[in-house]
């Protein structure tokens, strides 16, 4: 029993390490990419990611706690079914939408004439959601102190909302650089360094090489190639309308305090009905 | 004593030491320190007005307001560093990140002892006036002012890094947007500092609430009329 929780320690402290070398740009490096394909393990960055999607979502779902419920609301478990509900739908949330356009983004893949393999687009595409993820779990400190803190419903869902775009984005920085270095490695490999930076101020470091490129930076002097666009258009509609959609089916992750727990909500309107509907509401009271 | 004060002031010059790999003292515990002390001298000074205006409970008020302000500093940087270790991660910055974090805690003991400066200012104002939502002004004018210190001698440890690398600018502004965003909640949270009224109370009964909607909602009801 130890001996295998020991096991399980060492492994998530390896795939740690893993994701650790693809947020500082190491495992994505010219250098490193040269051989056409990613060397992280998918199963390993999955892994890493539930637990990064569970820490969020329980920052997600602890709006639930501490608030006020109408009296005729007979609901006691309701809050801490929430913040469960939450930390399990999150992680949910990624892989069923990472599973449901895998074989789509394949196939396109394969259409436009791209050399990635599908081993080598799952890894990509988990690295990707596991930096996705570093993100939105760093920002989870802030949701949960804010969530911990306001009673206003549309505010803590447009909340959610700003911080799943700048994780998205960064993901898809990421996403869009590491294509562009696995995709022409060739060329990557060959860039030269950009020139250091000549400044009276700087650090007595500063006569080393220049910096290194960093995992969401493109190396100077390169362009995107017409495949690395046309592949990254492609994963990114297809991504983000499945991603959308199967939050809303997901739904709810933060629990409005005026309605009784369920696991899943009726199918009604959608997402982005939603997102003005908390505006308006932010702004015209009631929430 | 003596030894904070000379901590204070190797923070207020912001020497090449502070942002060295092998840097000498000011450390952090001795940064934490300054944040603790002069942050919450501010305290008992802003919390003063109700003894100085014959409203009972004064020292109760100053002790409550010498605990909360190092914890509205050390709060909103407490829950941003996260956000700023991962986005310092993915800028490639993490090689600075011990150099980042230390300008970024002096920063928070220059806003504390630009704060214990305007003490003596912000007691001349209690004793010119007594007006409350003049005093509540006053202070947030103390806070404002003592943010450019902060913000003055985080520039100053950051250029030499910014100068080694431009990516560092682009952390500064990633950091400053979400340790704002948390210390305005942060302070509305923590209300009362100044206290008026019959009662000394931690917090405000409508405590549990969101500065932005409450602003948001001010300034939609301006333009409609509401």
């Amino acid at each position: 029993m130890n001996e295998r929780l020991r096991r399980t320690t060492r492994y998530l402290h390896d795939r740690l390490l893993d994701l650790d070398r693809l947020l500082r740009g190491e495992a994505t490096r010219p250098d490193a990419v040269g051989g056409k394909r990613l060397e992280v393990s998918a199963r390993g960055m999955a892994a890493i990611a539930v637990l990064l999607a569970m820490f969020y979502g329980a920052c997600m779902g602890s709006f639930s706690l501490l608030k006020s419920v109408p009296e005729s609301l007979d609901d006691p478990y309701g809050p801490f079914l929430q913040v469960l509900a939450s930390t399990i739908k999150t992680p949910a949330l990624f892989l069923l939408t990472l599973v449901v356009t895998l074989p789509s983004l394949y196939v396109s893949n394969a259409l436009i004439g791209s050399r990635l393999t599908l081993l080598g687009m799952t890894r990509l595409l988990t690295a990707s959601i596991a930096v996705n993820l570093a993100v939105l779990a760093s920002l989870g400190t802030i949701v949960l102190f804010f969530s911990l803190t306001t009673n206003s419903y549309p505010f803590i869902l447009l909340l959610n909302v700003a911080a799943f775009s700048v994780a998205g984005v960064l993901g898809l920085m990421f996403l869009l650089q590491t294509l562009h270095r696995v995709l022409s490695p060739d060329e990557a490999a060959s860039t030269e360094p950009p020139a250091a930076i000549d400044d009276a101020d700087a650090l007595p470091e500063s006569d080393e090489e220049a910096p290194e490129p960093a995992a969401i930076d493109m190396p100077a002097g390169q362009m995107l190639g017409r495949h690395t666009k046309l592949v990254f258009r492609c994963w990114l509609v297809l991504f983000s309308l499945v991603g959308a959609q199967m939050g809303w089916v997901l739904r709810p992750f933060i629990g409005n305090p005026e309605l009784a727990f369920s696991f899943f909500r009726p199918k009604e309107s959608n997402f982005f009905a939603a997102v003005f509907g908390a505006l308006g509401k932010l702004l015209l009271g009631g929430g | 004593m003596h030894a904070l004060l000379r901590t204070a002031d190797a923070v207020l010059r912001r020497g090449a030491r502070s942002t060295a790999p092998e840097a000498s003292p000011p450390t952090l515990p001795r940064l934490l320190l300054c944040v603790l002390a002069f942050g919450g001298f501010y305290g008992v000074v802003m919390g003063l007005y109700r003894t100085l205006n014959g409203q009972p409970d004064g020292a109760l008020q100053a002790l409550y307001s010498a605990s909360k302000t190092p914890l509205l500093i050390l709060g909103s940087f407490v829950i941003g560093l996260p956000v700023f270790f991962v986005l310092s991660t993915l800028l490639g910055l993490r090689r600075d990140f011990g150099r980042s974090v230390r300008a970024l805690i002096s920063a928070q003991a220059a806003t504390a002892i630009a704060l214990a400066a305007l003490a003596p200012v912000t007691l001349l104002f209690y004793l010119s006036t007594a007006d409350y939502q003049q005093a509540l002004l006053f202070n947030g004018v103390c806070f404002a002012v003592a943010s450019c210190a902060g913000q003055a001698v985080l520039r100053g440890h950051f250029r030499p890094l910014i100068a080694r690398n431009p990516r560092h600018r682009g952390l500064l502004v990633g950091w400053a947007i979400a340790y704002l965003f948390v210390a305005v909640q942060l302070a509305w949270l923590l209300r009362p500092f100044i206290g008026s009224g019959l009662r000394v109370t931690v917090f405000r009964p409508e405590a549990w609430d969101n500065a932005y909607v409450v602003v948001v909602r001010l300034v939609w009801s301006l333009f409609t009329g509401d």
